[in-house]
């Protein structure tokens, strides 16, 4: 049995999509593969730990140790679909822009770390640390945006995905304050090295999903409608590298 | 080996003869036009080891003001400014020789005589245990830091000229 372990921080409307995707997974690779859905970074890091994840959609942040370290290997990534992050406020705070963001004020996140790591350098800018600011942490995207609206921060930062995914009646109650275009960062499929011999197979199966209707449709569903492209070896160390670069 | 040539700014400049490490001199201009760092964007480059430009991502072709045909196989001293101290380079190239991130405040040139601050950070890319090349990753710097690592250019500049 293959284990295919989804990073946690997806929106919670794409859980039913991850499930369609690797069930046409395992129809074009005629192999049983079970879906890993932990709920936690630490979940997923217990997993990833006991070596039992074979295939991973994996975070930029948590690459560099499965490839670096761990010497995953590459399969694919997504078309056009970066990781980037939105640093809002609440539609009833006076801030308007990053300027007015001050020492001292409350910042909600989550565990994503990814997430953490890009508001944190961009607010670089103006002045503002890890040091300087406070730090409420919540369970989820949808949490943080609750939690915004009821006045329990001045600041909230957001996966940018998950952040489109809110409901219009809670994006009208926020403001966005900046949103990162980074453009190469982006989450990643990567395959356990005692799978090496089926890496081509596993890659070709990913670049075809979108070759029927209903493949197309899962892809939709999983707001990743251009489907996936291969990602090479000097790919994933590239953005690793760049990642690098972030870390402080 | 020489760069690209600047064009003659439109805007009231001052002319100066750079000296670059690779032996050669060149003619830059400068403005006191400031562009500012684009917000929610990183800027990228890489180059090989001798420091020729390899990739560039859009918002370092906006920020140059060159093309990327003009950028793509240039030097990486394309970008530097009269304002920078020749310590800093050389501390940077020290740095990422040895296989150690360098962090530190550039003031870039751009193409047309104007300037760019930014906060870099310079990584040797590293595959199978070899440096391969150099990525730079630039991020908006703040206001207080340029303020700051402005006027101790200027020095560090004063002492370089005073000693040649
Ligand atoms: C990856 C990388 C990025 C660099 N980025 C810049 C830059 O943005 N601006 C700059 O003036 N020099 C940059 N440099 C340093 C230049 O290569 C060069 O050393 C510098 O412009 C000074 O010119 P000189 O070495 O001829 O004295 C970079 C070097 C590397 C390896």
């Amino acid at each position: 049995m293959i284990q295919f372990l989804i990073a946690p921080d997806f929106p919670p409307q794409y859980f039913a999509g991850w499930h369609l995707l690797n069930t046409r997974l395992q129809r074009k690779t005629n192999a049983a593969i079970h879906l890993q859905t932990p709920a936690s970074p630490q979940e997923e890091q217990a997993l990833i730990a006991s070596g039992t994840v074979d295939i991973i959609y994996a975070n930029p942040f948590d690459a560099a140790q499965l490839v670096r370290d761990m010497g995953y290997l590459p399969l694919v990534r997504p078309v056009n679909k970066p990781d980037e992050m939105v640093i809002a406020t609440a539609a009833s705070q006076p801030l308007q822009t990053l300027e007015d963001i001050k020492p001292d004020m409350r910042v909600l996140h989550t565990e994503n770390r990814d997430v953490k790591l890009i508001g944190l350098r961009l607010l670089e800018a103006v002045d503002l640390n890890e040091g300087n600011l406070q730090w409420v942490e919540a369970d989820a995207f949808q949490a943080v945006a609750r939690h915004l609206i009821d006045g329990d921060a001045e600041v909230g930062f957001f996966l940018a995905s998950a952040y489109q995914g809110l409901s219009s009646l809670t994006l009208n109650q926020l403001r966005t304050l900046m949103e990162s275009k980074i453009t190469d960062i982006s989450h990643v499929l990567l395959l356990h090295p005692r799978h090496s011999a089926q890496q081509e197979k596993l890659r070709s199966a990913f670049l075809e999903m979108g070759n029927d209707a209903a493949g197309q449709m899962v892809l939709e569903d999983l707001g990743l409608p251009e489907g996936f492209e291969t990602l090479t070896q000097e790919d994933a160390e590239f953005m690793i590298d760049l990642m690098e670069t972030l870390l402080d | 080996m020489r760069l690209p040539q600047m064009p003659v700014p439109e805007l009231p400049h001052r002319q100066h003869e750079l000296q670059f490490y690779e032996g050669f001199t060149q003619t830059v201009y400068t403005t006191d036009e400031e562009k500012q760092f684009p917000d929610g964007r990183l800027i990228v480059s890489s180059t090989d080891t001798k420091g020729i430009i390899t990739h560039a991502n859009d918002a370092f072709v906006i920020m140059s003001g060159w093309e990327r045909e003009e950028l793509m196989g240039s030097l990486h001293s394309i970008l530097r400014h009269p304002d920078m101290p020749k310590a800093a380079f050389k501390d940077l190239w020290d740095t990422v020789s040895t296989g150690t991130k360098w962090h530190g405040y550039v003031k870039n040139l751009r193409k047309n005589g104007g300037f760019y601050w930014v906060y870099a950070t310079v990584v040797p890319n590293i595959r199978d245990g070899e440096i391969q090349g150099y990525t730079s990753v630039r991020r908006k710097p703040s206001r207080s830091k340029v303020a700051e690592l402005g006027a101790l250019y200027e020095q560090m500049l004063a002492a370089e000229r005073s000693a040649s």
